[in-house]
This record gives structure tokens, sequence and C-alpha cells, in this order.
């Protein structure tokens, strides 16, 4: 039965969260605690030659400055700072010895009796470096570019297809061609909550984290093995995230600085970043793409190149999907793809909404929208002759695709039939005006994940699992699943998570979180029935002594008979049946791989932007869009709008705002705070209108579900550039559009 | 965020006001305080007394005089864009006023505030030169009248003397051809001007007979730019003399700002956009 699934319900941490009940990590509070403050190195790269902090020490109330020179031992292994997330290579190590990788690099942490203290503390320690000269220039390094090492992280990131038919002799006969050289600028993660980790030290040497992650198992992995504890002495805590978008994938190392003070000096200790702090970390990375696209004179492409070259650091090599997306949205025969990576002096890239998604796809989706114009064919007909029900960069069909309903539901929406496509020709006042589109992609994955579930003596259903909610919804669609399976009101049911001690789940990034978790709340929810239902059955003279498993349903909370609803035992009292104890079940879901690994899997939509540009000043402003998505399920039409919505919104954004910039002089990101790095405010944002697009799937797993963290971003930002060209006839492959771009 | 320790005097008259400034040389005159407070919490100004004269009834009106309208220093932004009189005669102050910060600084912010701060952004002083105001001044030495092509003279500088403050804006009576207009790019957080152009032109016959063009948010302060008005004088209201003479905009041996939000070359760009549109409509095209 489904009383909750599909219904557009509100979030039910959403009075905790606006009621401030909702506890963050550096909300917590503990007795005796100390504060931790950061110092971040001024250089780019070279060696500490000397490092002082007597100034620092001096002062009443200073507890500790730690440095690479007086920090306590920590292992040895680059295996033992291996997150969940981490590309191959040598992880960073805070404080590991006096050389200094990247700008920002934290080298000392000053641990003193308030914040305050700690802060000014930090700003007298003096340090003497001897620089080395770096290189941050990904444009001016391109020659270093090379394949990047394969490694665990490879198996979710696959490099490129290797190629297939002959691209070079069927490009060249190719009536109608198209090459351009696409790139984009770093951009930082940027939440509204920094990072921050409560370290309490227990009585007896046991941490109690309360940490900012997307896996409080994985900080939990990562400080027991590079601080050498065992699992049962440290619990990372994580009950809400103030945004993270992939940043919080691996741990920051305010975690290791304030779990070693806490360590060094037995107390619970804070550490939070600041917002300049929070471009030293991972970042997405730059990237330059260039894409060669062969059709003939019908539109049909038949040949593609796509080439990428991300940055990564000069430790480890972090590494997208980027190339392949043009075969998974465009069958062509004869296709070459290839990705390299360069080193530079920088943090490793990390993974930011829709990691590679959001950067290959632009490209793809810009150059298909320029065959339209070489062959004088309505972008939208362009990409309906190239459709597929086949993903050719794995050659296997799609578990199901209802993309050609996105384009058609999104395009009359949109009312894309009465675009004139000549570029320049609609405009309103200075305005002109502007009509683009493009398809998104993105992979609809499930993972492994464990779920406990509990049914109390009171009747109250408990289920946990240590996945994370970044603000995306898991705590509503969880209960939904929960209470829908058991047939039980949503109030009678409490989703908790975010606590390493809850049964096993992988870290939320991929947006596989709803087809993960979900299917593992479905599952336990399900066995916890059958062990409710056989107790039903021992009840006697019950009505259900003699109904197999297939005959009841749960409804109202109650088991019934699906023939004959009168025949009905209700929960609490199968629950009762249990000697006084609560009835309890733990299990696993795994992804049906035998059933899955015929096919690929992924979510789509259709994007239709309107933009208006003023020809005099070169303003832009995305007046209109639409995404049609085809997301399998939808659990929450309210939820899952706000996630489209936010993702359309950061599409705006990357199309037109955002950037990272660095000074290669200095080699740092020079735009570190919200003033200078550009995100939409509500002034930038106009009419945005999402529809989900019906898809049934029952090979993706299941629930049927797909995940929709990423798929409202992808799209966007090839729509907007576009559009822009589609009102003043400039092709603009660099992102940001900002103005100067178009004057 | 917080001013350092400052007393506070309400004066009840002008002479109250003045002999207040000339016992406390350090003091500074509050007018609305929507530019003064916010300079005081950044510390940017630190007076040890503010003397608030925003409530000194004799300074708050607006009165015809002489076929033209004499504003009271503490007339605020709001009484003066609800004055009929006002909104008919000066078209451009009506738009310059609406545009200014949001309702509630429009309700406290006044306009003899706006132009003794003057802020190289600010709205009013660009409007005041376009249609060719007087400054009512009184000081130790009684008073005196300058005119706002004399007024500001730089970066938050004015004319005003040590111990004066501004009492009135007068404008002159507008010929029976005149038109005026206020185009701005604003910064949309603050609204202050990024570039704002007030023009004001006589239009004899489809021949403009005189032609006042003022910018703010260019340089330093507002300023004339003799060089469109020449441009436009003489000739015929056609779209031709009005890209002409926009394109003369900034030109020349002036200073011209740059910051974050806008480069040089992106301002005078704006300087030429936004002359362009003031003159369009003011020339009604």
């Amino acid at each position: 039965m489904s009383n909750y699934i599909g219904k557009p319900l509100s979030r039910v941490d959403g009075v905790a969260k606006v009621t401030g009940k909702a506890k963050y990590a550096a909300e917590f509070d503990a007795p005796d605690l100390t504060y931790g403050y950061v110092v971040s190195s001024t250089i780019t790269k070279g060696r500490i030659t000397h490092i002082e902090t007597s100034e620092a020490l001096s002062l009443p109330g200073v507890l500790s400055v730690i440095t690479h020179e007086n920090r306590p031992k920590i292992a040895w292994l680059d295996m033992s700072y291996k997150d969940q997330d981490a590309p191959p290579g040598s992880p960073f190590r805070p404080l590991r010895d006096n050389k200094i990788s990247y700008s920002g690099q934290p080298i000392a942490l000053v641990v003193a009796e308030t914040f305050e203290l700690a802060r000014y503390a930090a700003s007298l320690i003096r340090v003497d470096y001897r620089e080395a000269p770096h290189e941050t220039n990904l444009d001016t390094n391109l020659h270093r570019a090379r394949k990047p090492k394969s490694g665990l992280a490879s198996l979710l990131k696959p490099p490129p297809p290797k190629p297939r038919g002959n691209f070079d002799e069927v490009y060249a006969a190719s009536p109608a061609k198209v090459e351009g050289r696409y790139s984009h600028s770093p951009e930082h993660h940027n939440p509204m909550e920094m990072f921050a980790s409560t370290v309490v030290y227990e009585k007896d040497g046991k941490l109690t984290i309360y940490d900012k992650t997307q896996g409080a198992q994985n900080s939990q992995l990562y400080v027991t093995q590079a601080f050498n504890m065992s699992f049962s002495d440290v619990r990372v805590i994580s009950p809400f995230v103030g945004g993270a978008f992939g940043s919080g994938l691996r741990p920051q190392y305010q975690l290791f600085l304030a779990v070693m003070a806490a360590r060094e000096l037995k107390r619970s200790v804070r550490v939070t970043l600041t917002r300049q702090q929070m471009f030293t970390f991972g970042h997405r990375p730059a990237t330059i793409q260039n894409i060669a696209l062969g059709a003939d004179s019908n539109g049909k492409i038949n040949a593609i190149y796509h080439d990428a070259v991300g940055e990564t650091s000069q430790f480890e090599d972090y590494t997208e999907i980027v190339p392949t997306w043009s075969p998974m949205i465009y069958p062509a025969e004869n296709v070459t793809l290839d990705y390299k990576i360069v080193p530079l002096d920088v943090f490793t890239p990390l993974d930011m909404r829709a990691p590679g998604g959001v950067t290959g796809v632009p490209a793809i989706e810009t150059a298909i929208d320029e065959m339209a114009y070489e062959l004088g064919i309505d972008p939208l007909e362009l990409r309906l002759i190239n459709y597929s029900d086949r993903n050719m960069a794995e050659d296997k069909p799609f578990s199901s695709k209802e993309l050609r309903e996105c384009f058609r539901q999104g395009a009359e929406r949109f009312g894309w039939a009465k675009r004139n496509p000549k570029p320049g020709s609609m405009r309103d006042g200075h305005n002109l005006i502007g009509w683009g589109m493009s398809t998104g992609m993105w992979e609809a994955n499930q993972m492994p994940a464990r779920a406990e579930a509990v049914l109390t003596v009171n009747g109250k259903l408990r289920v946990t699992s240590a996945t994370a909610d970044i603000g995306t919804g898991t705590y509503t669609i969880m209960t939904q699943i929960a209470a829908d399976t058991l047939g039980m009101p949503m109030e009678d049911v409490l989703f908790k998570l975010g606590d390493s001690d809850m049964p096993l789940a992988p870290i939320e990034g991929g947006s596989w979180t709803a087809a993960t978790v979900g299917s593992a709340v479905k599952v336990v929810c399900e066995e916890l029935g059958r062990k409710l239902f056989k107790l039903a059955q021992k009840i006697p003279g019950s009505p259900l002594a003699k109904a197999k498993w297939d005959d009841v349903e749960f409804v109202d909370k109650h088991i019934r008979l699906k023939q004959n609803p009168a025949a009905a035992v209700s929960l609490q009292q199968a629950v009762d049946q249990n000697g006084g104890a609560a009835v309890w079940q733990k299990s696993t879901s795994l992804p049906a791989m035998m059933k899955q690994k015929n096919y690929s899997r992924a979510a789509h939509s259709a994007v239709f932007v309107e933009v208006m540009v003023d020809e005099d000043l070169g303003t832009i402003r995305v007046t209109r869009a639409v995404s049609a998505i085809a997301g399998g399920k939808i659990l929450n039409p309210k939820t899952a709008r706000s996630q489209i919505i936010g993702g359309m919104v950061w599409g705006i954004s990357k199309a037109l705002e955002e950037e990272s910039v660095m000074d290669h002089t200095i080699g740092r990101f020079m735009n570190h705070s919200l003033a200078e790095y550009h995100v939409p405010v509500n002034a930038d944002i106009h009419d945005l209108d999402v529809i989900f697009v019906e898809e049934h799937d029952d090979i993706v797993n299941p629930l049927g579900v797909k995940g929709l963290g990423e798929i409202g971003i992808v799209g966007m930002p090839a729509a907007i550039a576009n559009a822009v060209f589609h009102a003043t006839g400039k092709r603009i492959r660099e992102l940001p559009i900002t103005l100067d771009k178009i004057l | 965020m917080i001013p350092q320790k400052v007393d506070y005097k309400r004066a009840g008259s002008v002479a109250e006001a003045l002999s207040l400034l000339s016992a406390n040389p350090d003091a500074k005159i509050l007018a609305g305080g929507h530019s003064l407070i916010p300079a005081m919490k950044l510390r940017l100004n630190s007076p040890s007394l503010l003397i608030d004269i925003a409530r000194i009834s004799e300074l708050r009106f607006i009165h015809e005089q002489d076929g033209g309208v004499k504003i009271g220093a503490a007339s605020t932004h709001h009484d003066i864009v609800s004055n009929a009189t006002i909104r008919e005669l000066y078209p451009a102050m009506a738009e310059a006023g609406e545009l200014i910060g949001d309702t509630q600084v429009r309700n406290v912010g006044t306009i003899g505030g706006s132009i003794a701060h003057a802020d190289p952004s600010a709205d009013w002083p660009a409007v005041l030169l376009a249609l060719g105001a007087t400054i009512n001044v009184e000081g130790p030495a009684g008073a005196h009248d300058i005119p706002a092509s004399e007024f500001f003279t730089g970066f938050f500088s004015t004319a005003l003397e040590e111990g004066e403050i501004v009492t009135a804006i007068t404008l002159p009576a507008p010929s029976a051809a005149h038109q005026s207009a206020y185009k701005k790019f604003m910064q949309p957080a603050s609204r202050f001007a990024i570039v704002g152009c007030a023009v004001a032109i006589v239009a004899d016959g489809g021949t403009i007979t005189d032609a006042k063009v003022a910018f703010t948010g260019v340089s330093d302060a507002a300023f004339l730019d003799e060089a469109v008005a020449a441009a436009l004088i003489g000739q015929p209201a056609i779209p031709e003399t009005i890209e002409a003479a926009a394109n003369a905009a900034a030109e020349g041996d002036i200073h011209i700002n740059e910051d974050h939000f806008a480069s040089q070359a992106y301002r005078k760009h704006l300087a030429k956009v936004y002359a362009k549109r003031a003159l369009v409509e003011a020339c009604g095209l």
C-alpha cells in the first residue's frame, strides 16, 4: 500500500531546522571544551624553515600550538589515510613535515580556552619559509597532461572506452562538421555551514566526534586508521549537514587536527574552519575539452571526438567521467575519446555536484547546438534524429529512458515550437531574447547498505542507517518508505541517520542514497514485517493462522488478509506476542547485480531556457527555465522538486556567475569569500518550472527510483550557453559566461 | 560593526544646530543617517557628537518659488518623490528619488544629508547638476548660496565650509520646452549608482537649444559632462544626435572609477549607454 510514497509531503525535519533544534557539528557542546584555530600557509610551495610559536604560547589560556615539529606520532602508511572517496595517490597528511604543497595548507593548530583567544594567538605565529616555484595554471601546463593512475576509485569512474570505428576517416568525409574548445574555471562547494568537528574526549580516551560529513562511517574509518584506534573507541555523529554538495565525501583536515589535539591534550576540542579556509581543500577542477562532431546531411552524427584535461594535485590523481558522456547520449559509430590530468600545486580536486557530468555534458550539448546551426536543423529535432535507447559507451540498452517524453513535455510547456531559430531575432526593448535547450544525464547507481528496524512495545517503528541527509530530504523519504512498507502512519515512524554506530551505509553521494538506503529500509521493514506476521499467527485464534505471507498486506497499523480485510491482527497485538520485548530486525540490501549488469541505468532531463541579454550592457538574465526530468519513481514530489530547483539554480550559477579566480603569480584563489565568489541571489532567479515525466523501471532497484541529487544541474549550463548564442549570435565556450565575454 | 562611543543632541532649530556645531568642531550633522551611521559602524568616521537636524521643522518643506521649487534640506527622499509639483516639473527628480535604496531608506534619508555627504555614487548630485540647482547654506558667517556646479568638489567633498550646514535646495523655474530624465545602472544590493546619468534638455521646435548632462558613479564626484552637452546644443532632437552625443560621454581628462563591480572600461561604456537611454527618454524618442 502506498499512503505516502509519491505524495508531496513536507520535510519531517523541517520544524527542527527552522526552530534551531537541528544541531550541526559545531553546535554540540562538551564539558571544558577547548577551541582550535588553524594557521594556514601563506606560500604555495616550498618549506617551512622556522615556525615561531612562543609569543602565542605565552598568552594565558593558550593550551597548545601543534605544528609539524611537535606533533604526536601518526600512522606511517598512505593506506591509513585513505578514506572511502580517496583517489589513487598519497593522501594529504596535515602537519606531516615542513613541506608546503599548496596555498592555504594547514601548518599549525592553536588550541585555547576560547575561540577568540585561539584566533588571536594564531595571529601571533611567525613562519619563515623557503619558497619554491609553483605551477597552478592548467592552461600553461597542458603539455604535462598524462593518463591518471588507476585504483579503487576507477571502479566508479572508469576511463573512457577505447576508440570505436574510425573517427578520422569518417569525420574527414562528413558533410557537416563542428569543432570547439570548451573550458570552465575551478569552483568551490561553498556550503553555508563551515567544516567543523567537535571532538568529545571521554574519560577512557574514547572519542565521540560531531563532524560535518556525508559519511559518519567514512570519518570513523579515517580517524581509526590515521590514529591507530579501534572502531569501538571512535564514534562519529552527524545528524544534520548544512549543505555539502560533495565536499563532505572526504574527511577534511579540521577533523584530523581536532582529533590530534584532543588526544594530545586529553580534552574536548572543536575546530571550525573560516570561510576563507573553505577554499583550502577540494574544488571542482578546471577542465579543458576539445570536441569535434561529424554528421551526414540528414543530421545523423557519425563521428565524435571528445577529449578532456582536468587538473589534479601533486599527490593524488583525482579523475572524473568527462568525455564518456558523448557516446552515452549520442549513438555514433566512430568515436574517439581521451581523458588526461595535469598535476598542479593545488589541493586535490573533490567531487562537486554532478562531478564530470556538468563538465562533459555542457560541452557536448553546446557542440550539438553548434551542429544544429551548421545543418540548419532545429536543435530539438537534431537530438531526436540522434536519439538512442542504447548507451553506446557500454553498448548496453538503458533499463528505462523516457527522455523522448521529457523533450515532448518540456518543449510544450516552454513553447519551443514558437522559436525563430535566427540568432538575434527576438527582442524586448534593449533586451535580446534567446531560447536554448540541452539534454541532461546522470547515472542511477545503487550500492549495498544495511538498515535496522525496531517495532517497540508501544507500537512505534524506529529505523536507522548510517547515511547522511545533506538537506536533500533523506529523513523524509526514508520515513515514507518505512511507513508504507509496514502500513503505519508517519507520526509513528522515526528514521534516524548520521551515526557510525548505526548499520553500514555508503557515503552519501552520487545520487544513490534514495536507491541505496531506500532499498535497505524497504528490505528491513519487509523482513520485520515477516517476523510480525509470524507473531500474529501465533496469537490464539489468530485470523491469520493459516495465511501465507503472500496472502497478507500491511494497512492501517494492521496485518490483514488481502482477500478479507476483516481478518486482521494489529501490529500492537503482534508485538505484544513477543514476550514483552520489541521486535527487531537488521537487514542488508544488495544491488541485484545479475539483473542490473546487462543494462545501463541513468536519469535523463530535457532543459529549456530563456535568457534576456541587454545588448548594451551585456548583462544576462535567465528569465524562464523548464526542466523535464525522467528520474524513475518520484518518492516525494515536493522534496524532489526542491532538489531539481536547487540544481537549476546552481546551473544558472555555473553558467553565468561562479568561478574561483586563481592569481597564478602567487598560486592562491583570490575570491575566497561569499562577497567575491558570486552565486545567485533571489533577484537572479526568475521562473523555474519542473516536470517529472512518468518513468517505470524495475531493473534499477526495487523502488524504481533513480536519484535526483545531480540531474537538476547537468542540463542547465549548455541550455543557457545555447540561449545566449540564440540571443546574441555569440558562441561562448568558456564558463562562466560573464558580460565581458558578451561585449 | 559597532561604532565608537558618541554623544547625540537633537537640534530644535537651525540656529541651535549651528551653535552646537561651532562649539564642537569634531561633531557631525545627522540628517537621516543612512550613510553616516554605516560609516561609523565601520569606524570610517568617529565623531564625538551627532547633531540631529532631521527633525527641525523649518528644514522640512517643499514649496514653489519663482516658478521653481525650494526643498528644505531635511525633506526625505519620499517627501520629494511624492510631491506633485516636483513630479510634474522635474521628472528626473522623481525618477532618481524612486531608485534610492529601499522604502525604509527613502522614508528616513534626506536630500540635504545625501548631498552634504557627497557619496560619489549618490543619485541626487547628478540630478541637481543637470537641473542647475542652487544649494542654500547657512554658517557662522550667515546664509549664502552655492551653485550645484560648484558644490561637489571631490571624493566625499563639498564646498561647505567648516561649521556650515545645507538648509535648502532651490530648483530654478524650468522653461516651457524643458524635459529631464535620470537613468542608472545600479548595484543590485545597495541600489547605489554604478553609473547614473541625469539629463535636462530644452528642445524648441525639434532643435535642442539647451542641454545639461551629469553623471554620478563615474568619477570621484558627480560632474557635468560639457562635451555631451556641446554635441547636443543646436542639433535636432533625433536618434543620430543622441548617439553621437552619448558617445562623447566620459571622455577627456576625467578620472574614471574602478572597483569589483565595474572596470574603468565598463564604467565608461555604461556612461555612454546610460547617457543615451536618459536622452532618448528626455527627447521623447
